[in-house]
C-alpha cells in the first residue's frame, strides 16, 4: 500500500519535472535564457519569508506539532552557465502546536517553539547534452547540515530536543528562460497595466540525500549521564545523543528569479523539504513549506 | 504567465500530496483504549523499576484495560491511567491532563518530620535569608544552621561563600533538607563540592537502553569534585525526611560517601529515577522513570528511600521542640 503510493508520488515528479522542461522545440524563437546568465556572475543574497514546518518525535509523542513562523536567510551565489556555487544559511524560528482531540471536560493547548538553523552548500555543473537555447539543465550535489531547536515544556525532562540532520545530497537543477521580451498590455476590466519586458528564469532544483546522518537520543531520550560538579547542563542532555546513517530527506525548491537594472535581481522561491529519521530507536519526521523573497546584489571580482 | 503557474500549480500540489503520503497519519486519538495501550506500552518499554518493585506489569493491563471500553469518559480514562500509574509508587511517574494530575504523593503516606514554626519560633526567631538559605547559628554559636527547601532553588557561589565564612568557626553545620522535595541534579554537587577537599565518587547511575525491564546502560558515575575555593570541612549533619525526594535523595545518598557527614531523621522519600516525559495520543502528558540511582555498592534502594545514619522522629506533640534538630546538635557537640 505505502509502496503504492510512493510510486504515485514518484510519478507525481516526473510530471512536475516534464511541465518544467516542457516544449523545448517552442525555444529558438524566444530571448535565450544564456542571454541573463552571462558567465560568473557572483552576488550576495538575502532573504526573508514564511515558513509552515510540521514535526513529529515518536520519542516523546505520537502527534504531529504544526506551525507558521518567519525565516531568514543569507549566503552568495556564484552562477555561470557552466558552474553553480551556493552557500546560503537559514533561520526559521515558529510557535507549534500539536492538534489533540477535543475534550468534553476543560481544553487544554499544547504548544512548543521551534528552531531550525541550516547550513548549505551547492555545486552544478551544467549537463550539456540536455540543455538547449532556452533550458538549462545543471547536476551535482549538495552538503546541507540542519540543526533543530524543539522546547515544549510539556514533556518535563524531554522538553528539549535538539536533532541535528546532516547530508550530502544529489542536486538536479533545471532552468527555464520566462522572460518578457516585449511589452504586453493585459486587460483586468478596470485596470489595464502594460507590462514591460523583462529578464527572467524559473528555476526547479531537487535534492535527495544520498548519505543521510542524523543525531538523536538514545533509547529512553532522558539520560542519566556521568554527572560531575562541573558538568554543563547542555552538555549532559547531549550525553546519549548518538549518531546514525539512516533515513531520507528531500528538498525541491521553485523559484522565479528576474533581473533587475544595474546587475541586481530579486526571486520569489518556495521550498518544500521532508525528512524522515530512524535514528537508533524512534523516528522522527518532519516536513516544511517556505516561501521567500530575496534580493540579489551583484558582486564585483576584486582584480588582483 | 500562464507557462509559469501551470509548473508552479502543479508543483505545490505534488509536493504537498507527497508529504501526506510519506507520512503515516496524525495519531492523533480520544478512544480510551488507544490511550490506555499508547501509556502501558511506553512504560513497558522505558519505565526503570519493576525488578525492584517486583511488579508484574502484564497482570497490571490486563486488570485496568478491562476497566475501560470505547465509551468511558475522560475522568473514567484519567482515574484507570492514574491508577496503572500509582502502581509504580513513584512520585516520579504522573499523568497531566487539563483537569488533574495524579500523584503518589509518598511524602503524606509517613509522618512529617518538620515543622517550619517550631524552628523559626522556638530555636532561631531572627534566621537570616540568603538567597535561598535561611540560616542563623546555634548553642551559643558552635553551631550553624542552614536551611535549604528546594533543589529546583538556584544559588550563587557568592552566596555559598558568605554562608561558609560566617560559620567557619563552628564545630559543625547543620544542613536542613527535610520537605525539599528535589528539583535540579546540578545543585547537588554544586553543596557538595563545598564539604571535601578530595574526589569523591558518590554513587552510579543506570538507564534504561532496551526493551527488556532488565535491560540498562552501562554505569554512569557520579563523582564530587572539591571546589577551588572556600570549603567547609569540619562535621556537617543532614537531616532529612519522606518529603526529601529525588534531587534531595541524591544527596542524601551521596552523603554516605563523605566521611564528614552524618544524615539524620527519616528514611527519604526516594525518587532515585530521572523522569523522562511523553504525551498521549489524547494530547495529555505523563512522566516516569527511566533511569536507577546506585549506592557504592551498586544497590538501588535509593528508589523507596535512604535510611538516615541516626534514626530520629519529631514528636508533633510538641510543637515547641524540633527533636532531630536537638540531636543534630548533641551530634556535633
Amino acid at each position: 500500500m505505502i509502496l503504492s503510493k510512493i510510486n504515485t508520488c514518484k510519478s507525481g515528479l516526473m510530471l512536475m519535472l516534464l511541465f518544467v522542461g516542457f516544449n523545448q522545440t517552442k525555444a529558438g524563437n524566444e530571448v535565450a535564457a544564456s542571454d541573463s546568465v552571462k558567465p560568473a556572475v557572483r552576488y550576495w543574497q538575502s532573504s526573508i519569508g514564511l515558513s509552515n514546518p510540521s514535526y513529529r518525535d515518536f520519542a516523546t509523542s505520537p502527534l504531529f506539532y504544526r506551525g507558521v513562523g518567519f525565516n531568514i536567510s543569507t549566503g552568495w551565489l556564484k552562477r555561470s552557465a557552466k558552474k553553480e556555487r551556493l552557500f546560503d544559511m537559514l533561520l526559521s524560528v515558529a510557535p507549534m502546536s500539536a492538534t489533540i482531540p477535543a475534550s468534553n471536560y476543560l481544553k487544554r493547548a499544547v504548544t512548543s517553539t521551534f528552531a531550525q538553523m541550516s547550513l548549505r552548500y551547492v555545486q552544478l555543473y551544467e549537463i550539456k547534452s540536455l540543455s538547449q537555447h532556452k533550458n538549462k539543465y545543471k547536476a551535482g550535489f549538495a552538503l546541507h547540515a540542519t540543526q533543530n531547536f524543539r522546547m515544549n515544556r510539556f514533556l518535563q525532562n524531554n522538553a528539549a530536543g535538539v536533532e541535528n540532520v546532516s547530508n550530502v545530497m544529489l542536486t538536479g537543477q533545471v532552468m527555464r528562460d520566462v522572460s518578457r521580451s516585449s511589452e504586453k498590455k493585459v486587460n483586468l476590466l478596470f485596470f489595464k497595466p502594460t507590462l514591460k519586458p523583462v529578464k527572467r528564469d524559473l528555476r526547479f532544483q531537487l535534492n535527495v540525500g544520498v548519505l543521510n546522518f542524523n543525531y538523536r537520543p538514545g533509547y529512553a531520550f532522558a539520560y542519566e549521564g556521568y554527572l560531575t560538579s562541573n558538568t554543563s547542563p547542555l552538555l549532559w542532555i547531549l550525553n546519549n545523543y548518538s549518531w546514525s546513517l539512516n533515513g531520507w530527506r528531500t528538498q525541491g525548491e521553485l523559484e522565479l528569479f528576474t533581473y533587475l537594472e544595474g546587475g541586481n535581481a530579486r526571486s520569489w522561491t518556495y521550498v518544500w523539504s521532508a525528512m524522515h529519521i530512524p535514528g537508533k530507536f524512534e523516528n522522527f519526521q518532519m516536513a516544511m513549506h517556505q516561501i521567500k523573497y530575496t534580493v540579489f546584489f551583484q558582486r564585483t571580482k576584486k582584480k588582483s | 504567465m500562464k507557462r509559469i503557474f501551470i509548473p508552479l500549480m502543479v508543483i505545490t500540489i505534488v509536493f504537498s500530496s507527497c508529504e501526506k503520503i510519506v507520512f503515516k497519519p496524525d495519531q492523533a486519538s480520544s478512544d480510551p483504549l488507544t490511550n490506555f495501550d499508547y501509556l502501558w506500552e511506553e512504560l513497558d518499554k522505558k519505565y526503570s523499576y519493576f525488578e525492584l518493585k517486583n511488579l508484574d506489569w502484564n497482570k497490571a493491563r490486563d486488570y485496568y484495560r478491562s476497566r475501560l471500553n470505547a465509551n468511558s469518559t475522560e475522568e473514567e480514562l484519567f482515574d484507570v491511567l492514574a491508577a496503572m500509574i500509582d502502581t509504580l509508587r513513584d512520585d516520579h511517574s504522573n499523568l497531566f491532563s487539563p483537569f488533574n494530575v495524579s500523584s503518589y504523593n509518598i511524602a503524606i503516606r509517613k509522618p512529617a518530620n518538620f515543622n517550619w514554626r517550631t524552628l523559626n519560633e522556638y530555636y532561631m526567631p531572627n534566621m537570616w535569608s540568603t538567597g535561598v538559605f535561611s540560616h542563623d547559628f546555634l548553642d551559643s554559636g558552635r553551631v550553624g544552621y542552614i536551611r535549604y527547601g528546594s533543589f529546583m532553588s538556584e544559588f550563587t557561589e557568592e552566596q555559598m561563600d558568605f554562608l561558609l565564612k560566617r560559620y567557619k568557626d563552628t564545630k559543625g553545620i547543620i544542613f536542613d533538607v527535610r520537605e525539599n522535595g528535589g528539583g535540579s541534579v546540578f545543585n547537588v554537587p554544586k553543596i557538595l563540592k563545598r564539604f571535601t577537599q578530595t574526589e569523591v565518587t558518590a554513587g552510579y547511575f543506570i538507564t534504561r537502553n532496551g526493551p527488556a525491564h532488565s535491560d540498562f546502560s552501562e554505569r554512569e558515575n557520579f563523582i564530587v569534585t572539591p571546589y577551588d575555593g572556600i570549603k567547609y570541612l569540619n562535621k556537617v549533619v543532614v537531616l532529612c525526611d519522606r518529603g526529601s525526594y529525588s534531587a534531595t535523595t541524591l544527596f542524601s545518598l551521596a552523603t554516605k560517601a563523605f566521611p564528614n557527614m552524618v544524615l539524620m531523621g527519616d528514611t527519604t522519600g526516594g525518587g532515585g529515577g530521572l523522569p523522562n516525559g511523553g504525551q498521549l495520543p489524547n494530547g495529555w502528558t505523563y512522566r516516569f522513570s527511566v533511569s536507577q540511582l546506585l549506592d557504592l555498592n551498586g544497590k538501588n534502594f535509593a528508589e523507596d528511600g535512604v535510611p538516615p545514619d541516626i534514626q530520629v522522629s519529631f514528636n508533633g506533640n510538641d510543637l515547641t521542640r524540633d527533636e532531630i534538630l536537638e540531636r543534630a546538635i548533641a551530634e556535633i557537640k
